[in-house]
This record gives C-alpha cells, structure tokens and sequence, in this order.
C-alpha cells in the first residue's frame, strides 16, 4: 500500500479496509494431523500405543473366536464340539436364525409378515421423495390406517364386521398412494388433481371438487370389499408371534403413540387448569418410578384379576399397553424439557398475533421444541426398542426370549453365547441406524435457522 | 426548522379523528404485592400517535401489554375499538386480530422464513388463501423495505432488518392499533435510524399508535402526545413541543434532563 492517502474531491481521506490475508500456514495434511492428535509428547505417544495394543488384542481375540473356531455345518452343538476343539457354533445360529427374526410363527405364513413388512416400507418411502405431495396424509395413514391392515394380515381368522370394513379401507388407501406417488414421480401432479381433473370438476369450487374424490373412494371401497369377501387367512395367535417379529410390533406401536401421548401429557403437565395439571403429574410420575418389568408383571398378571370374570386379555396386548403407557410418561418429561426451552417472547409473540392456545402450540411451539429434542426423543425411542426385551420375563419370545430359547432345545442345548452375539449384532444396528437417522435429521433441519 | 416541525405536527394532528379507540378507566394492576399500574386513566383517539416513556420499572410496558392481554389487569375497565377487554376469550381474540406488536427483541418465529413469519397469522387467524396472504406480505415487506430477504430465515439477518419484518408480520394483520414496545432498545446504533424511519412513514399513513421508547427526537417529530410515567401512574401527558419545553412537574423535569444530558 502506498504510504499517500488517497482523498477524494473534497480532499476527505477515503478509508480503505485492509484486505483480508490467509490463515498462517500450520501443520496440514496426513503427518501434520497424526503429530497433531496422536503422537503430541510423550503422554500422548504412549496413550496413542496403548490404545492401539488393545484395539489390536480385542480384535485378534474376536478373529480367533468367530472365524478361526467358527464352525458353520454341523447337524448340533455335539458337531461342532467336535469338529474343531471347543468350536464357536453358528450352524445353531443358522439353524434358528429363521426363529429370530419371526419366532414361532408357522413357516408357510412368513410370507404374510415379509409382504406386511414391505408395504410398510412402500407406505413410509414416499416420504423421502422431494417432488410427492401430501406427504403429512401419507405420514399419517402409515401410522394410523396401516396397523389395521398389517393387524389382520398377522392375525389372521375370520374377520369381525368391524374389520370387514376396515382392511379393505387400508387397501384402499395403499393403492390410492401407491398410484398417487407414480403419478407425482411421472406428472408432477398428485392422484386427487388427476382425479378432478379427468371428471371435469377442474373449474369448480374447492368444495365441489371433494365430490369425485369422495365417489372414487367410496367405489374403489366397495369394489374391495366385495371381491374381498371370501378371502380369509389363516389364524395365528399371538402366542406364535415371536422374535425380532415381536420386538419390532411392540417397540413400533409404542414408538407410534409415545409421541403423541406424551405431547398432550407434557402440555397436560404445563397446564393452567389444575385438575387436568395434577392428573398428568401423577401419571408421569407414577409411571416413571416403576420399573417396565413391575407394570408389565401388574399389567399380564394382577389387571386380569380386577376384569370380570370368562374375559381374557391377551397377554400380547396387555404387554403393549403397558409399554406405551411406560413410553408416554417418559416421552412426556422429555417434551417437556423442550417446551421449557422455547422463550416466552415466542409465546407472546403468536399470542399477539392472535394465534389461539392450540395453534400458538402446533405451529409456534411445538415444531421448536421437538426439533430442539430429536436427540433426546430419538434416545427415548431407541432405549424403547431395547427395553422390549423385558417382555421375554412375562413368558413373551421375542428376540431375546428365542435367543434364550436355543439353549433348551435338545439339539443345540447349552448354546448360549453365538445366538446372544447374534441378537446383540441385530439390536446394534438397528439402534445404530436409528441414531444415525436423527444425526442427519438434526442437521437437515437445523440448516435453515441458525440463530 | 421550529416552524417547519410545528407545521408538521399540525399537519399530523389534523389526522386524529374524534372516534375513540382504547379507553382505559381506573385501572389497576399488581404482579404479586407489587403495585405496578396505579389508576390509569387514558384515551386515544383514532389515528393518535402516543409516545409513552418513564424509568425503567415505572410501568410502561405493562400498561401497553394491558391493551392485548398479554398481561391482566385486575381492576378498573378497558374498551379496544368498543369491545371489553375482560375474562371472554372471545373478546380477547377480537382485540388482539385488531392490534399489532412490536416487541423490544423482535420474538420472530425462528423456524419459519419471513415470509412466513407474515404469512402465518393472516392465513391462520384470517383464514386468508396462501396466495392472497403472500401478496399482502410481499407489500408489507416492500413497505419495511426487505422485500429481497423473504425468503429468509430470521437468524439470518441483522436486528434491524429483523425488527422490520416483526412491524410488517404485525402490519399483515392489518391492524386497527400498533403498540410498540421499546423497538429500538435491543439495537446498535446503526440500526435504530432504520427502524424508525419505518415508524415515521407508518405514522404517516394515520395509524394510530402507542410507542414505549426513549426515542426523544422520534416523539418529538411524530407524536401528538407524550405521556410520562413513575411509580405505575401518569405524572404528566402533554403535547411534545409543552412536553419538552415546557414540563410542569419537578419529576419530569429531572428525568427530561437525564435523558437528554448527553
């Protein structure tokens, strides 16, 4: 720079910020990191050699257990004894890897549970694709209209009038998004624009234009329900559900209603009024200082005793309520921790505005305070999907109770460490992509609003 | 200049009309034991443009949040636009579609853009289209003069261009009354100049308006009326030119002479 100021007509000197430099230059690249982080002083050096020795003992010690010993054909436990000195048996996992994942459920009905499995997957994908609409109609069908279906299709039986009605209700609305996702995909528009538009409603009022939707479904129902009528599956009861099966309905249905609950709980709990206040304390409170095993044990074992008698609860369903009642009262302390998070100059704001109660919590409050707590909720729901393994203690199989289950059965008595090995691996990674899933939607949804 | 600004506000003043808009009898206030509105007795009339001001803690925010019932007052009688201001939830959402604020840190809701932030009362209160609501925010963010940043999200800009999307998300509304209270007080200097010239050409189009600040030169080009406030009570009201020149009490003398010290 030259050392004249430069003015300007009036003779003002004109200030010049100085340009900006480049960081000065550090210790960069593969070396410079490993020096930096591993090998800075003697301390570090030798944490750094310490580690690295037990990484290295850990896994030569797992290598030599599951591959070197690992036996992989053998007809039972005996084999595998045999075949190689005190060999690590996963022919017992593979014999019984089927019974993990569906329990006892009968081997020529699996296919119902793998076709529910997959719908649900087809229900829930649209979700990630940018250019479907309605993606909130789609959302909540999966959670409210699919259970129904996906009920029957594990039960089985003969259905009741209500059921009758009801499954072919969520075949229905399957097809329906099923073709209204293809449509957005190819057309850009969604099925309800297509269907108004090919019944010439296009030019009438919004509320006239409900007409050919509402006849469209109501035909497509009754088409359905028709060429349905005969059609039964076979039964299956409860007591043969089992298996990653089992966990994933449990810990789904609790999962599912642990939100909402637990939301109106939460602003139960935070409530003016002091009699709805006081009932949403005593519940989160009670239900979270009991233990999930004494509610399940209250729930299957002293609730049928206060039910008049010739009516029996299913032990299945008295386990899931008792979960989700267990899942709400922790859902709704943590929600709360969000909502306590929002400042009040929020709540002012939409109230001056004019936004009424269940508006300023809908569009103001909650969205804030739910995405502040993903990490929270998202822990919540992952600890759910473990703590379902309790319900093996009430005489449940689920994964765990099948896991347990091998060690009894004559072929592959005493097998206990690869089928829990086995069972531990399907729980990390279940709970791992759940956790990695809420990393990503804190970042994504964090990205627009900085403060 | 003298002559000119008393024009002006001659000028100004023929905008109030005789029509009342917020009447406020006798009326009280406590939070807990403590006293903190004393009796108020005010009126403005439509088109008004009222400056209040007064020491911290003296009771001047809470008198303008009377107005929309973000806070209580537990006697004496208030009547926005000639409805009630009591316990009916009812009366309570009629007021509040009617009057706008603007607080001191702005309170924009941080989770949607700005254009959103304008669109979302209109559309949920109003029941307006998305379409139509977009339109009226597009106007009022070109009136605040940030039509470029609607799409936005507020963390994203400065505290002066965030205190002009909270005026114009209160504009949206289109409000009958505008309270203001201290909009500027959250501000770098830099920034307050910005945010009052959009109060002035708000004031120009004949809003009526109650503004809480200490924005001295503000009251004294717009104001038809400043009122000084201590202890929770009005120690005196005048027009700006008696106001300043001319203060009757001891109290307002030495608070007018605190503030405009330096």
């Amino acid at each position: 720079m030259s050392d004249v100021p430069t003015r300007d007509a009036d003779g003002m000197i004109i200030f010049r910020p100085k340009p900006s430099q480049p960081p000065p230059p550090n210790t960069t690249g593969v070396i410079g990191w490993l020096r930096f982080n591993l090998f800075n002083g003697i301390f570090s050096t030798l944490a750094t050699l310490i580690g690295l020795a037990a990484l290295v003992y850990v896994f030569l010690a797992f290598y030599d257990w599951a591959i070197v010993k690992g036996v992989w054909e053998a007809q039972n436990r005996q084999e595998c004894r045999l075949g190689k000195e005190w060999g690590t048996c996963w022919a017992g996992v593979e014999f019984w890897f089927s019974g993990f994942i569906y329990g006892r459920y009968p081997a020529p009905e699996i296919w119902r549970i793998n076709l529910a499995a997959l719908i649900l997957v087809l229900w829930m994908a649209p979700l990630w694709i940018p250019r479907v609409t309605a993606k909130s109609v789609i959302g909540l069908s999966a959670v409210l209209v699919f259970p129904f279906l996906a009920g029957y299709m594990f039960l089985g039986g003969e259905r009741n009038l209500f059921m009758v009605a009801v499954v072919p209700v969520a075949m229905v609305w399957f097809a329906a998004t099923m073709v209204h996702v293809l449509l957005c995909v190819l057309t850009g528009h969604g099925l309800g624009r297509w269907i108004i538009h090919l019944t010439g409603f296009s030019n009438r009022s919004d509320r006239a234009a409900r007409y050919p939707l509402m006849a469209a479904a109501a035909v497509a129902w009754l088409l359905v329900l028709f060429a349905i009528r005969d059609w039964t599956l076979v039964e299956v009861g409860t007591n043969r559900w089992g298996g990653l099966f089992l966990t994933t309905v449990i810990s789904g249905i609790g999962i599912a209603s642990a939100l909402p609950s637990g939301i109106v709980l939460a602003l139960g709990r935070r409530s003016k009024m002091p009699i709805i206040r006081i009932l949403c304390i005593g519940f989160i409170e009670l239900f979270r200082s009991v233990p999930l095993i004494t509610i399940l044990f209250m729930a299957t074992t002293m609730f049928p005793l206060f039910l008049p008698e010739g009516l029996v609860f299913n032990k299945l369903a008295s386990a899931i309520v008792a979960v989700c009642l267990f899942a709400a009262a922790y859902m709704a302390e943590t929600v709360r921790g969000g909502l306590q998070a929002i400042p009040k100059g929020q709540y002012e704001a939409a109230e001056a505005v004019g936004l009424g109660y269940w508006k300023v919590m809908g569009l103001i409050v909650l969205p804030q305070a739910l995405k502040l707590m993903i990490p929270n909720i998202v822990g919540n729901f992952i600890g759910l999907f473990k703590d379902t393994t309790l319900v093996s203690i009430i005489g449940l199989y689920d994964l765990l109770g099948m896991v347990k289950a091998v060690s009894h059965d004559p072929q592959w008595i005493g097998l206990h460490h690869e089928p829990l090995f086995t069972a531990a691996l399907i729980f990390f990674l279940a709970c791992f992509a759940m956790s990695k899933y809420s990393q990503y939607l804190e970042r994504k949804l964090g990205a627009g609003d900085r403060r | 200049m003298a002559i000119d600004t008393i024009t002006e506000q001659e000028q100004l003043k023929s905008a109030v009309s005789d029509e009342v808009v917020v009447t406020m009898v006798s009326v009280n206030k406590w939070f807990g034991d403590f006293h903190v509105l004393k009796d108020i007795d005010l009126t403005v009339h439509k088109g008004e443009r009222v400056v209040i001001c007064g020491p911290s803690g003296s009771g001047k925010s809470t008198l303008i949040r009377c107005i929309n019932r973000l806070e209580e007052h537990q006697r004496g009688d208030i009547v926005i636009n000639g409805v009630v201001l009591d316990n009916n939830l009812k009366n309570i959402d009629t007021i509040r579609r009617d009057v706008g604020m603007v607080f001191q840190s702005f309170n924009l809701f941080p989770h949607l853009s700005v254009l959103e932030n304008c669109t979302l009362a209109p559309i949920w209160v109003r029941n307006m289209s998305k379409r139509e609501a977009e339109e009226v925010a597009m106007e009022y963010l070109t009136r605040v003069k940030i039509p470029e940043q609607a799409a936005k999200y507020p963390g994203q800009l400065s505290g002066g261009q965030q205190q002009r999307v909270a005026i114009a998300r209160s504009l949206c509304m289109n409000p009958q009354i505008m309270l203001f209270d201290e909009p500027t007080s959250a501000l770098d200097p830099e920034m307050i100049s910005e945010v009052l010239d959009v109060m002035v050409e708000l004031a120009d189009t004949g809003m009526t308006m109650l503004c809480v600040t200490h924005e001295m030169g503000f009251a004294k080009r717009v104001a038809d009326r400043v009122i000084f406030m201590d202890f929770g009570e009005i120690v005196e009201q005048n027009t700006p030119n008696e106001f300043f020149d001319n203060p009757q009490l001891d109290r307002t003398k030495l608070f007018l002479s605190q503030i405009l010290a330096h």
